[in-house]
């Protein structure tokens, strides 16, 4: 899998720079090279779209602002000002960057702000600044601007190869930028905030900044490109720079080629740019947007997964049968012309693609028995350190208030969880239990009062600083990130954890928490795949995968059957004797009572009891608002 | 004197965005679909108005007795292929943002991309005006305020007092719950759709009355109606013509202050203002 994404890069990097040294030997025709520099023009915009839009879920139409931006300021910087071309081609990349960074700066930080709003707001953008570039004489003031033939390398020609070899270079950096993010931390984290961003910061992913790090990127190559395109074009105009062709085509070319791969989108470039040049050269382009958007309604509805989900079901066959019909129809003079022999092998081999079955291909290999690095080493009984330091306060919870508009959620509760304790958090429905495990792990902040960890307050701070600092929470309904496997769920929590590991290190790391909650056999399935209590499980690994010191537990043992929660409070046993203090939100007494060393009652937002399990379930207050006349106050 | 008169216009002119907005509101509020096909229902509203009047010599607003139900059935079948597969609301923007390329396309096709106007003897409103006092009104303005304002209170007044208005308030909270009630929520969404669907054909049948047509004007209209609707606040029906006459005053005074290309620069950079600071709307409901 590896070598295979950088065989492919320096294959293409190969046929770059060997292209036009084989059309001087050949003398094939220069059309040719233009077709395939459009092909690294696209292959270059759309993967830029895909590592904001396609990786993190941010679905944006303002394409065309990144692109717009790197158009003029070729025009500008080189084609009025008459700075080097590469230098204002690297400028242009900055310059979008800068927007993209501004964009996410107001759109990223509002947490209110969601993907449907954000992708609404990149719509208007582009035409904020085209009504800026119209106006502005300094910019461009309607009349457009003419950008002069760049001086080229002596060793290209043409002016054509020149264009070939630089679109091919930004081609090249966008796809490795793409590739190494999907290996690395910085693409995992964009994938666990599409799937799910609260639980993601809630793991320590640092959200905020991963999301302003992929437009930013986004932003710089769209730049780029946009710059070289300028270059091809000789004369930019406001109504031919800030159309709805760049966002359009990008967003058809990823969702054809397959969002989730690094390489979906050139993929998909590569299809689409063939089958728009074909239409066009067979008189068809009235026809070219109503095939674009067919292709877009249909592939969201029948195929989201794109073509690449498909060709990596089939790797072999897909490649062979593009490559013998291509070949075949090429040479055996059937199409004496190559690009419609192109055309015609892409088209069967997307039914191949599109054919379900096949070999099922996991998001990860299988993993080595590497030894676990020692920091992540496996905890064994430490109970006599742990009982050593027992009574010294973990969490401290101080008058804590929560009000959502009128409603009085939380109306004073103080708290303190001690050092190796496992605190039992009671109460009827609507009482603020799981109010209280929100604001614990700060996923909002109280309305007022103290919270503080080991002395530190944690008030205000974003729920990836509260993990880190060490606390991690289960939730009721588990919130797997499910394109993720179970193992990789575990591995997600380690890279971004307190004491953070590359992919491979994290994943063989994740192997010793799935055994710790009996989850081991289950690693490389997806959450999909496995039952309610395999996921109330993963949830647990995934949260002591984090490292903490206190652990939430929010209702973990809800919907389970007697045999499952036997198993489940043995594993919270497990995970207590660990060295990790608990609190436990849970509506079944018999487990509480079984588990905790202190309980803590809280009816109507307040702290209602508090004491030894036994002592507590036969207060006459607690029996009254909690357990009502029939139940058995001290369990079984 | 001049400031009034733009502002009063420009709010006249807001309200027929409020009433585009009017079905993507209740649809993304409701239905949980952001349905940019609703811009390609009213562009083609506006060309069987502009064809149907051209060739019987109808009235344009007589056009209507056509438009609406045809739009209605294909508000109504797009809502159902929504359902049938499924469709997330993100997805739903890009599902429909297809089917508005396809649409613009085929319009562009069958009438070309040329402007298309309806002759003035078919269609006598756009040279007529009224005066209020020193104030004048071109008709095609009044009239699209007119029909705004009737279907937006016609819409709350039906979700306030229906039942099948109040289950659709239920199913636009908790679409689980309201099923478990027993609201036939696919019945209620494809009505809605086609409800909304029957309101493009009113704003359709109101461009080729006030102006000219070309198919690219959905593209124009995206900004600023998102921006209505968001405004607004997503489903609130009376928000929604508040938010389009406030954006339309805005804009008609920029216009007359400075010029009029500043005027989208100005909207937009205040929508995106207010996106990012009332995200739920400048007028929130009550209980909400």
């Amino acid at each position: 899998m590896r070598q295979k994404g950088w065989l492919a890069l320096v294959g293409i990097a190969v046929a770059l720079v060997a292209l036009p040294a084989v059309r001087h030997a050949t003398e094939f025709p220069m059309f040719y090279l233009i077709f395939l520099s459009g092909i690294l023009f696209w292959a270059a915009q759309s993967t830029s779209w895909n590592i904001l839009s396609g990786y993190s879920g941010y679905f944006s139409f303002g394409q065309g602002a990144f692109f717009g931006v790197g158009v003029y300021a070729m025009a500008i910087l080189f084609g009025r000002q008459g700075m080097s071309w590469w230098v204002a081609a690297l400028a242009a990349g900055l310059a979008s960057m800068l927007l993209g960074l501004a964009i996410g700066t107001i759109a990223f930080r509002l947490r209110s702000l969601r993907g449907e709003i954000f992708a609404l707001l990149t719509l208007a953008i582009p035409f904020i600044l085209a009504s800026l570039a119209r106006l502005s004489k300094a910019i461009d003031g309607g009349q457009g601007i003419v950008i002069p033939v760049p001086e080229a390398p002596s060793f290209l020609s043409q002016f054509q190869e020149f264009v070939f070899v630089v679109s091919g270079l930004v081609a090249l950096f966008a796809l490795s930028v793409a590739y190494v993010m999907q290996r690395t931390r910085y693409g995992w984290a964009l994938f666990s905030i599409r799937d799910d961003e609260d639980v993601a910061e809630g793991l320590g992913v640092p959200t905020f900044f991963h999301k302003m790090i992929a437009i930013g990127i986004t932003g710089l190559i769209a730049g780029i490109s946009g710059a070289v395109a300028a270059l091809q074009l000789g004369f930019v105009s406001v109504e031919g720079t800030f159309n709805l062709d760049v966002p359009l085509f990008v967003i058809v070319m990823s969702v054809l080629g397959g969002r989730g791969h690094w390489a979906g989108p050139m993929v998909g470039a590569v299809y689409v740019y063939t089958l728009q040049n074909r239409l066009a050269s067979g008189g068809f382009e009235g026809w070219s947007l109503i095939v674009l958007g067919a292709i877009l309604v249909l592939v969201m509805l029948l195929a989201p997964q794109g073509l690449m989900a498909g060709f990596r079901r089939r790797p072999w066959l897909s490649a062979g049968i593009f490559i013998v019909v291509f070949l075949g129809l090429w040479l055996l003079g059937i199409m004496s012309d190559p690009v419609t022999a192109l055309a015609l092998a892409l088209g069967v081999t997307a039914i191949i693609a599109f054919i379900p079955g096949g070999e099922k291909r996991r998001m990860s290999p299988p993993v080595g028995a590497g030894e676990p690095p020692e920091h992540h080493a496996p905890v064994g009984d430490e109970m006599a350190d742990v009982m050593a330091e027992a009574r010294r306060p973990l969490l401290v919870a101080e008058d804590v208030v929560k009000t959502f508009g009128g409603v009085r959620a939380l109306r004073g509760v103080s708290m303190t969880v001690h050092v190796g304790e496992l605190v039992g958090l009671v109460g009827p429905n609507g009482s603020g239990k799981t109010t209280l495990v929100n604001l614990i792990s700060g996923a909002f902040p109280p309305t007022s009062g103290n919270i503080s960890l080991d002395g530190t307050g944690i008030v205000g701070y974003r729920p990836h600083r509260v993990a880190h600092l060490g606390i991690a929470r289960t939730y009721q309904i588990p919130r797997p990130f499910t394109s993720l496997t179970v193992r990789d769920n575990v591995a997600m929590a380690i890279m971004f954890g307190r004491d953070p590991l590359g992919l491979d290190a994290s994943r063989r790391a994740a192997t010793e928490y799935l055994d710790l909650v009996g989850l081991a056999g289950r690693a490389d399935a997806f959450p999909g795949e496995i039952n309610l209590h395999q996921r109330q499980l993963l949830e647990m690994a995934r949260a002591i995968a984090t490292r903490p010191s206190l652990l939430l537990l929010d209702e973990a043992l809800a919907g389970l059957n007697p045999v499952e929660i036997d198993n489940a409070v043995e594993v919270v046993r497990r995970i207590r004797r660990s060295g990790v203090s608990i609190v436990l939100v849970e509506h079944l007494l018999r487990v509480v009572n079984q588990l905790a060393t202190r309980i803590v009652v809280l009816d109507q937002g307040l702290e209602l009891a508090e004491g030894e399990p036994a002592v507590v379930m036969r207060d006459p207050a607690v029996i009254k608002a909690y357990l009502g006349r029939q139940a058995d106050a001290t369990g079984d | 004197m001049i400031e009034l008169q733009a502002a009063v216009s420009g709010a006249l002119n807001g309200s027929l965005f409020a009433l585009m907005a009017l079905g993507l509101s209740l649809a993304w509020g409701f239905l949980k679909v952001i349905n940019l096909a609703h811009f390609a229902m009213i562009l083609t509203a506006g060309y069987l108005t502009f064809e149907l009047a051209t060739s019987t010599g109808l009235s344009p607003i007589a056009t209507i007795v056509a438009t609406v139900p045809l739009m209605f059935v294909v508000g109504a079948l797009i809502q159902l292929g929504y359902e049938r597969f499924g469709v997330s609301e993100l997805n739903s923007l890009l599902i429909s943002y297809g089917l508005l390329i396809i649409t613009v396309q085929v319009v562009t096709n069958i009438w070309t991309a040329d402007f298309q106007r309806l002759p003035t003897e078919i269609n006598p409103y756009a040279s007529e005006s009224v005066a209020v006092g020193s104030l004048r009104f071109p008709m095609p303005t009044l009239l699209a305020a007119g029909f705004a304002v009737i279907l937006v209170v016609t819409s709350a007044l039906v979700l306030e007092r229906t039942y099948a208005g109040r289950a659709l308030q239920a199913f636009g909270q908790d679409r689980e719950i309201a099923s478990a009630f027993g609201i036939d929520h696919r019945l209620l969404g494809v009505l809605l759709a086609g409800a909304a669907g029957a309101s493009a054909a009113i704003a359709g049948m109101l461009f080729p009355i006030g102006g000219t047509l070309t198919p690219d004007l959905p593209f124009e209209w995206i900004g600023q109606v998102f921006a209505i609707v968001i405004l607004g606040g997503i489903g609130n029906v009376t928000g929604t013509l508040y938010a389009g006459l406030l954006v339309g005053a805005i804009s008609g005074l920029v216009a007359v202050i400075w010029t009029p290309s500043t005027s989208p620069f100005v909207v937009f950079s205040l929508v995106v203002l207010a996106l990012v600071f009332r995200p739920k709307g400048l007028f929130p409901q009550k209980g909400g």
